[in-house]
């Protein structure tokens, strides 16, 4: 046997063991998921069912069709939450986003007094849990009167994903080269316009990135949006979840059903995003 | 005419400012107001909640719901409000086993809603919804005590009947007595495909089962002082049964973490011989389409334990009026509304019991023509004879949580039950003692 | 001129703090404050009641504060350790991809869109003893026939828990890693293969000190945002049976608003966040070391 055959057999091992690696890996990890539309569809007799029904016998769309239909009768506000979610997420990104930038752009281009110091300061503000947080917001809303509004999860959101959007953006500028913005100004450009037609193309991927997490984020929260959201005038779908429990019973494929709704949409966004996504995540790791 | 001024006059100056109609003329007038609500959220009971657009429209008021979120939620939500002295709201979603928690948040409804419209209600009911002497809530067709579910075909067969009656001496039966339920328990099992029965082993729930079996094996839960006595001989013997239930595998081995969604999954699964459960249940489990014990299921009132007394831990959803409400009158009257006998009938045909008498005669003449749902009802109506429902102690919750971890611990072997029973006595009195009430 | 350098970045970072003040250290102060009371949400008349240290002493000598305690460290430990590794492979797998690539790593970001909350409700209905998906399985594949207790034993609901953060979480890592790996300069690994080294020095001495900082910055990242396990924990066991699976954060939720002992609660909760920070500065640490060597080395 030559040394390139035997290279080419152990190349093509490598290429198999690798297929069946990735294949168990993505098996696990959308195992979950799977089970979760396959309840969404099944009758709950059968995902109950004792011995288990693997393959299932019927498939029908109930849970959906008495989700989307009339509240009294297994309706639950679907649009009404799922707008509450897209409105208070998306502004929230959208809000973390500039001012991420703005922050961002500071801890990369400018050196000031304690800076490192604010940094860390800056993250562990993170480091609250939601637990914790939950009654003196709640006290603290209740006296502005901006209980169960969008802008109270809103400002929320936004204090909860500003660090984190600083942190990668941060990273992003520092890896675009200062002298382009420089040149730039030489060429006439003020510094506003340098950093809009300059930097900021270059720092694209880092803020979709960014964006796509502080999104995740705020649609997925559930502790504070609990205590925070009433009725459908601000409850997120993950608040609405709890709708299809009641004192003695859960009603799990209800609950599959709105859950495929609410992953739907962060499933399609990262879809599109993610090429700029892994592009984006370098925090500045290699620069330091 | 004087007659009825008197009244009004009795009932209070509030009503009589506002105009409101005495009696006779519920639900009355109050054109321009609005009820801030805050309701408990859920699918089954959206039906009743369709009816307040009839309210709304009798009456010429406005009702607002403000916050629907599932009990424990609200019950959170609630405790927030207080706190943040942000009660901005009139009506709220109360339960029995909560209510002693806010003692001062909801007003005493006697006096808004008259005499012979509380005649209406079972008084049993009316007094679990009494606490400090205040008639905080009126309860809806949600009442809640437990009777025992049983899969009709083990007592059919013919070779298991002679077994036992070899092995225990006496003839196999839907068991009277909690001593009948261990021994069949066991009896069935055969794990991991079928068990002998089930229990809610955490929370407020394993704590209301071992109550109620402390009370049947004669002892008292809080004594006659108001100091826990749980860890009495009778409590001992009453969590010694969940114990034996554990230990010898009669039960599911996640029992210890069931809620009651788990348990009624469990029994509609087919693989639980025995299941203390509640009427909500009913329908469901007879269902083919969401049961496999569907044609299968028979049901007895809930048995006794040692001292001959039966279990009966019972609890009671309702609505109730705040004290902050500005307009109480037409509070009152959309809680009357949702109570009164046109809703609770509403909510008895799916399934939960009425606690207005006339609703009751009405349900059971409902059921003549269908022999299961006639069984089911005649059980539980003569299960509510037993009921009983929590002490009234605003600290019952908080009691709940250090008693329920002890409580497992010994039916997983973990301590005996007697030192688990004296810690738990110790923590719960630390609790009343904290709280100024020892 | 040196004034307008100091005060722009200031300015820049204004709305920062702004929010951050609003929503985070006022609340914070707040909470503090509340934790030197014997404040009952029932009974907002002892919020003014001020008793110093009472709270954190009770909860200092309370042996189940610290069972929970050491179980939370145990919890994160064990967690992080898992999701670093399992994100490794995952992601070592990933950059081998050639084709279907976008879909391929959508798929692997899965987890990440389902909400805790969810994630809760599907490993507990998932690790059911009864009718749960594992047990069947097992059953069904004739690896047992018992029903395997996995929310009851202590050892087992570590483990489903552990499972369920590990699942939902490994993404995180992966894409991060992910995203170092590629970009990562080709030239000194072809360097490294042109001198001789296996795949796997080349990995352990090229590659790895490159993705060092990448797992890092998950790790500060994830210590970040731990209270996300606590929906999960909460909807799986809340804790128990018998504490055994009481984290810090179901023990300060229940006598928060279960029990209405706030005050009690945010002193426990002190010693979360405390434990937070600790997790966190550890990371930065090792994540500023990293970064030296990279920027030393290339």
């Amino acid at each position: 046997m030559t040394r390139n055959e035997s290279s080419r057999i152990w190349g093509r091992l490598a290429a198999v063991a690798h297929a069946v690696g990735l294949g168990l890996a993505l098996l696990v990890i959308c195992l979950p998921g799977v089970w979760i539309v396959l309840s969404s569809l099944r009758p709950t007799v059968e995902i109950m069912a004792k011995p288990p029904v693997w393959i299932p016998r019927q498939l029908t769309l109930e849970a959906y069709t008495s989700m989307f239909g009339a509240v009294g009768q297994g309706g639950v506000p679907v649009w009404d939450y799922f707008r509450n979610s897209l409105i208070i997420s998306v502004t929230s990104t959208v809000i973390a986003i500039a001012i991420g930038m703005a922050g961002g752009y500071a801890f990369a281009r400018f050196r000031f007094r304690g800076k490192s110091a604010f940094f860390l300061g800056l993250m562990l503000s993170r480091t609250v849990p939601g637990i914790s947080l939950s009654l003196p917001l709640f006290i603290i809303y209740a006296r502005l009167g901006i209980i169960d509004t969008h802008f109270a999860l809103i400002i929320t959101y936004v204090a909860l994903n500003v660090p984190f959007t600083i942190w990668l953006i941060d990273g992003f500028f520092r890896q675009v080269p200062r002298d382009l913005a420089e040149a730039a100004q030489i060429d006439g450009c003020t510094r506003w316009q340098a950093f809009w037609q300059v930097e900021f193309p270059l720092a694209g991927p880092g803020i979709a990135s960014a964006a796509i997490f502080a999104f995740m984020t705020s649609w997925n929260e559930f502790a504070l949006a609990s205590q925070l959201t009433r009725s459908v005038n601000s409850k997120t779908l993950p608040v609405g979840l709890l709708d299809y429990t009641s004192e003695f019973t859960i009603d799990w494929r209800g609950m599959c059903a709105l859950a495929v709704v609410m992953i739907a949409p962060a499933f399609a966004l990262t879809f599109v995003i993610q090429k700029r996504l892994v592009a984006g995540l370098t925090f500045g790791a290699v620069k330091g | 005419m004087k007659r009825a001024a008197l009244i009004s006059a009795a009932i209070g100056p509030l009503l009589l400012a506002s105009g409101a109609a005495p009696a006779a003329n519920l639900p009355g007038s109050f054109p321009g107001v609005t009820i801030d609500a805050k309701l408990i959220g859920g699918k089954e009971y959206e039906p009743l909640y369709a009816r307040i657009a009839e309210w709304e429209k009798l009456t010429g008021a406005k009702v607002n719901i403000i916050s629907k979120k599932n009990h424990f939620e609200l019950d959170k939500e609630f405790k927030s409000d207080i706190a943040a002295n942000s009660i901005k709201w009139c009506v709220g979603s109360n339960h029995t086993s909560f209510a002693p928690q806010y003692p001062n948040l909801y007003t005493d409804l006697t006096k808004y809603v008259p005499k012979e419209e509380l005649d209406k209600f079972v008084a049993s009911n009316i007094k679990a919804s009494t606490v400090n002497g205040k008639l905080v809530m009126l309860p809806r067709a949600k009442f809640d005590v437990s009777a025992l579910y049983f899969l009709k075909s083990n007592y059919t067969d013919d070779a298991k009947k002679k077994a036992f009656k070899e092995k225990y001496g006496y003839d196999l039966a839907p068991p009277t007595t909690w001593q009948q339920v261990k021994d069949q328990s066991i009896f069935f099992s055969n794990p991991p495909n079928f068990y002998g029965t089930e229990f809610a082993g955490k929370e407020e729930a394993i704590n209301g089962r071992f109550y109620e079996m402390v009370v049947a094996e004669g002892g008292d839960y809080i004594d006659a002082k108001g100091k826990p006595a749980f860890n009495s001989e009778a409590g001992v013997r009453a969590l010694q049964f969940f114990v034996d239930l554990y230990k010898n595998k009669a039960v599911p081995p996640g029992t210890t973490n069931y809620l009651w969604d788990d348990l009624g999954a469990g029994f509609a699964s087919g693989t639980i011989a025995l299941d203390l459960d509640w009427p909500g249940w009913a329908t469901y489990f007879n269902d083919p389409k969401s049961s496999k014990a569907a044609g299968n299921v028979g049901i007895v009132v809930q048995p006794a334990g040692s001292s001959g007394k039966r279990t009966g831990w019972s609890g009671s959803h309702g609505f109730s009026v705040t004290e902050a409400c500005d307009h109480k009158d037409a509070a009152a009257s959309l809680v009357w509304w949702l109570t009164n006998d046109d809703s609770q009938k509403i909510e008895a045909a799916a399934g939960s019991l009425p606690t207005r008498t006339a609703v009751w005669e009405w349900d059971v003449a409902q059921a003549a023509s269908d022999p299961y749902k006639k069984e089911v009802l005649s059980t539980f109506q003569e299960s509510a004879k037993y009921a009983f429902p929590v002490p009234p102690l605003a600290e019952w919750i908080e009691i709940s949580n250090v008693v329920y971890p002890e409580l497992q611990a010994a039916i997983l072997g973990d301590k005996t039950a007697k030192a688990a029973l004296d810690t738990a006595a110790d923590k719960a009195t630390k609790i009343l003692q904290d709280a100024g009430k020892l | 001129m040196k004034s307008l350098r100091l005060g722009t970045p200031f300015l820049l970072l204004l709305p920062a703090i702004v929010v951050l003040l609003a929503t985070v250290a006022l609340p914070l102060a707040l909470s503090f404050y509340s934790s030197l009371t014997p404040f009952k949400l029932t009974r907002p008349e002892t919020l003014w009641v001020f008793v110093g240290a009472r709270n954190y002493v009770n909860a200092f000598t309370d042996p189940v504060f610290w069972a929970a305690f050491g179980r939370t460290v145990l919890l994160l430990t064990v967690a992080l350790n898992l999701e670093m590794l399992l994100g490794l492979g995952l992601a070592l797998l990933m950059e081998r991809v050639t084709r279907g690539q976008r879909l391929l790593r959508t798929l692997m970001m899965f987890p990440m869109m389902f909400s805790p909350i969810l994630v809760g409700f599907q490993f507990k209905f998932m690790f059911n003893d009864n009718v749960g998906l594992i047990n069947n399985a097992l059953q069904s594949l004739g690896i047992t026939d018992a029903a395997i207790p996995w929310l009851i034993n202590g050892t087992l609901a570590f483990i489903a828990i552990v499972t369920a953060e590990v699942w939902s979480s490994t993404p995180v890592f992966a894409i991060l890693i992910l995203a170092g790996l590629l970009a990562m300069p080709r030239e000194p690994i072809e360097a490294a293969k042109v001198d001789g080294c296996t795949p796997w020095q080349s990995f352990r001495y090229v590659t790895w000190p490159f993705i060092m900082p990448f797992a890092y910055i998950a790790m500060t990242i994830r210590s970040l945002d731990v209270g996300r396990a606590y929906d999960i924990v909460k909807i799986m066991t809340d804790g128990g049976p018998a504490r055994r699976t009481e984290l810090i954060w179901t023990l300060v939720a229940r006598t928060a608003y279960s029990d209405a002992r706030m005050g009690a609660a945010n002193a426990m909760a002190y010693a979360s966040i405390a434990l937070s920070i600790v997790f966190t500065v550890y990371f930065f640490r090792k994540l500023a070391a990293a970064r030296t060597q990279i920027a030393a080395e290339w």
